[in-house]
Order: structure tokens, then sequence, then C-alpha cells
């Protein structure tokens, strides 16, 4: 099974079916007479009339909705389990099911009839966890995983939705999102809020590989800012610390897909 | 507290011109360019839709407003002005802080040092563009309450991260989005390591206040991010010439 080819399989189908420019353009004139208030259908509707026929971004966003339906369904199926998530981290948990469910709920709206479906998961990842959802450790170890993935899957498509500016930004403040997620869990686990390739904290090495690379064409040398004179902390540790925690790095969407694969059992179009 | 020395070797100038023209982002005539009104398209692949001016930061002799800029460079240093204005403020925190553990300092220590390399990375981006070091007044905060320091911390790291997210779609250079990129999430981290000195293992770690109900972050345009900041800035900042949604 080859999700990549899945997708772009469906995206070419659709691409020849002219109802669903109408669809998004009768969508988005009914929202627009029926409420003078923003609704979460009104933006997702000027978001899909915005980017219309461009199968590029389609793919992007089933992409993304491919990991919210992943984070969503882990999270809705752990509370579902009455012992797993202790009482005080509860609220915390419904609140991050919750977003992650809206951001299934926002790309599903968005990409209107393009949207695939649901895939079948395995959180076992084909035994890998077996205690995905009886221990609360396993939990939390891919909890941190699906969220810092999440972070570097959506900053690795960013710069590919640049010509549509709606688009983008729904994007970057789907991004932050996942990278609070990410934050609060790492420390409740007692690691470090920033990513690096030395702090898997048992999540797969591929979530974290090049996170301490600066990869970008601008020549500055983040080395060389870390061991400025207005560093306050001593010590070489943090000096090398300092650049590959400054900033986080993207994956490309084959990289997510290799990750995200052994929990996908199967796609449903 | 500063004196803007050569805190970073950095790049040979010459090498630096290259890449910086590479970028579109500045004219090789560094020192013509602020005067310059026109943008040579040849030397800006990035820019090639948008033929107006790109306009460098000025400060006002006469008011002393700060202008940021226009274009990336106005993004740039938008961004850069935050960065001054969190060091400043962790350095002042570190300082001042009363009844603070050693764990609330050793965090509000990283958060400054991790800010720094932000600040420092947008100086020597920026170069010649960069605004001037700002004068920064934290007389609003009460640095005797340690709750209050990590309230104004995660107060400016929400800023923060709704100032890139809102800026994000103005930029042109795919570089510059990048890094952007890579640093918005930082600042989402920083957020969310301060509010978690105020309500570990609770939404509130997660600014689930911020959130709409679409599970979108929150977004900032360039005024409303001066609005909040600068009550915190001594020099008056105009974002006038920064592009708009």
């Amino acid at each position: 099974m080859n999700l990549l080819n899945i997708l772009s399989e469906i995206g070419k189908a659709d691409a020849d079916t002219p109802e669903r420019y109408d669809f998004s353009r009768r969508k988005l004139l009914k929202t627009t007479a029926a409420a003078a208030v923003i609704t979460p259908a009104f933006v997702a509707a000027t978001i899909n009339k915005a980017f219309g026929a461009d199968k590029t971004v389609t793919d992007i966003l089933n992409f993304a909705l491919t990991l919210e339906y992943l984070e969503a369904e882990f999270y809705k199926m752990a509370l579902s389990m009455p012992n797993l998530i202790p009482a005080g981290d509860r609220d915390l948990f419904t609140y991050i099911a919750k977003h992650e469910k809206e951001h299934v709920e926002f790309l599903k709206m968005t990409l209107g009839p393009d949207a695939i479906g649901m895939p079948q998961f395995d959180f076992t990842a084909g035994g890998k966890y077996p205690t995905a959802f009886s221990s609360y450790d396993t939990f939390l170890v891919l909890s941190q995983s699906f969220e810092d993935l999440g972070v570097r899957a959506y900053k690795g498509q960013a710069p590919f939705l640049k010509p549509y500016k709606e688009i983008l930004l729904a994007a970057l403040k789907i991004h932050s999102v996942e990278a609070r997620h990410a934050g609060e869990v790492r420390l409740i686990r007692g690691l470090r809020v920033w990513a690096s390739e030395q702090e898997t904290g048992g999540a797969p090495a591929a979530v974290y590989m090049g996170e301490n690379n600066f990869l970008t064409g601008i020549p500055v040398d983040v080395i060389q800012l870390a061991s400025s004179k207005y560093i306050q902390q001593n010590g070489g540790a943090l000096h090398e610390k300092l650049p590959r925690e400054s900033f986080d790095e993207p994956l490309t969407k084959e990289q997510v897909l290799a990750i995200a694969m052994p929990f996908i059992k199967a796609v449903n179009p | 507290m500063k004196k803007s020395g050569p805190t970073i070797p950095g790049i040979p100038s010459v090498e630096r011109r290259m890449f910086l023209r590479q970028m579109g982002l500045f004219s090789a005539a560094t020192a013509g360019f602020l005067a310059s009104c026109t943008n040579d398209q040849s030397l800006s692949p990035a820019g090639g839709r948008h033929s107006s001016a790109r306009i460098g930061p000025t400060v006002d002799p006469v008011t002393g407003v700060v202008d940021l800029g226009s274009g990336d460079i106005g993004i740039s240093n938008l961004a850069y002005m935050l960065d001054q204005l969190e060091t400043s403020f962790y350095r002042t925190a570190v300082d001042r802080i009363m009844g603070a553990s050693a764990t609330d300092r050793k965090v509000l220590e990283e958060l400054h040092d991790h800010e720094v390399v932000h600040r420092e990375f947008f100086k020597a981006f920026l170069g010649p563009n960069a605004i001037p070091m700002l004068d920064f007044d934290f007389s609003p905060i009460n640095f005797n309450e340690r709750n209050a320091v990590f309230d104004a911390a995660r107060q400016f790291e929400n800023v923060g991260v709704g100032a890139f997210n809102g800026t994000g779609p103005l930029i042109q250079s795919d570089e510059v989005l990048k890094v952007a990129g890579s640093m918005v999430s930082v600042e989402a981290r920083h957020a969310t390591l301060a509010s978690h000195m105020l309500g570990p293992r609770k939404p509130f770690a997660i600014a689930h206040e911020l959130i709409d109900p679409m599970g979108l972050d929150w977004h900032l345009t360039p005024e409303q991010v001066v609005e909040k900041a600068q009550k915190f800035i001594k020099q008056k900042i105009s974002v006038a010439n920064l592009p708009k949604l």
C-alpha cells in the first residue's frame, strides 16, 4: 500500500469532475448569504474557492488531513479508555483531542468533495507499541511522536502553499497549535520543550532526524550565534544545544508518510 | 547593556552580499539601497510579481519614530523587534525576579539564551537593514511576583506566535518563509514552557483560549503586534510600510 500513490490517484480522479467547483461556489454563496458571522464553513469554503483546481494544494491538504485523522482518532480512543489517562491530565488531553478533531473538520470542509476518508489505524504499529492504550507512558511517547511529527509536516509544506495566502495562513495556524501540543507533552514527560535529535524520548528516531540542522539558504552561522557573549548560561553543552533547539526543521511529505505508514492499516478513499 | 559591536564574526561581506543578492532581498549596493526607490528586478527573483520599491528601515531624526521598512525587510524587522524585546525582558527578569526557584531561574535563563539566538540571527541576516537596538521599559511588569513574570513571558511569546503566523503569508522570499516557519514553532514551545510554569498539565498550557473553534491558533497583523508591544518600547514603532494581508 502506498498512501502517496493513493492520494495522488484520488486527486487525479477528482480533477476531471467539474461538479466540485460548482459545489464550492454554491457552498460559498449559500454561506455568504446565510450568515454575516464568520463560520468555520464560510472560512473553509472561502479557502476552497481560493485554491480551486490546484491539485498540488489538494494533495497537501489531504496529506494534512491524513495526519489529523491519525491524531484525532488516537486521542479519541485514548480518552475512551477508562484507566489510561490520569485524572489530572484528562482536561489537557480532552482539549488536545478537541483541537485535532477541529483540524479534521476544518480540512474536510476546506477540501469539500476532494477530502479523503479516514484511514483505518493500528496504533500498535504492527505490534511495535502493544501498550499504546494500556500504558500511559507508551501513550505519551506516541502522543509526542505524532505532535512533533505534525509540526515538521506542516512546516515542510508551508512553502508550497505560498501562492495561496488564506491556505498558508490556516496551515501556519494549525502548525503552531501542534507545536503547543508537542511542547506540553514533552514537558509532562520531563523532556526539554525543544526538539532535537539528541532527545527522542523513545519516539521513532526518524521523527527527529535532521532536527539539528538549520536547513535554509540564509548564510548566517547559527553555531556562532550560540557562542555569542550575550548568552547567559555557561557550559559547552548548552552552546551545542542552543542552535539546534532554537530552530525547528521541516520534513518532506515522503519522510512524514514513511513514519506514519506503520500506523495506517488501510486507506479509505 | 549592548552597543552593537561585531557580535557575529559572521560572513565576509562579499560572500554575504552574494547570498543576499541571490535571495532577492537586497540590492548589492547596500548603502545606496535604502535611498533607492526602484527595485532592480534582475536582482530580485523572489519579487518578480511585485514591482513596488522596497524600503529599508528608517529612524526619523526629529520624532525618533522607528519605521521597520517594507516587504520582507519590514517583516523581519518586526520579528527582530520582538526578539529584542523578549531577550531584554528575560535579561531583566533574571536580574530582578523575586521568589523564584532554581528551576524558575533556569527556565528564564534558557528562554533568554534561545531568544538571543533568534535576535542575533535576525541582526546578522538583516545586516545594514536591521533596525537599531531599541530601548525598553518593563515598568508595567511586577518582577517581585514570580507569577507575574511568567505571565508576561507567556504573553510575549504568544505575541511572537501571532506575529509569525500573521506575517507568514505576506513573506515573498521562500527562504525567509522557511526561517519564519522554523522559528514560529519554537516561539510556540516557549509560550508553552512559560504557561507550563504557571499551570502545568492544563489546557492553559496549550493556550486553548487563543485557539478558535476550528482549532486554529491566533494570528496578529503587524499593527496589532505593535499595539501590544509598544508600551514596553521607548521608541515609537511604525509598521506603515509593511505589507497587508
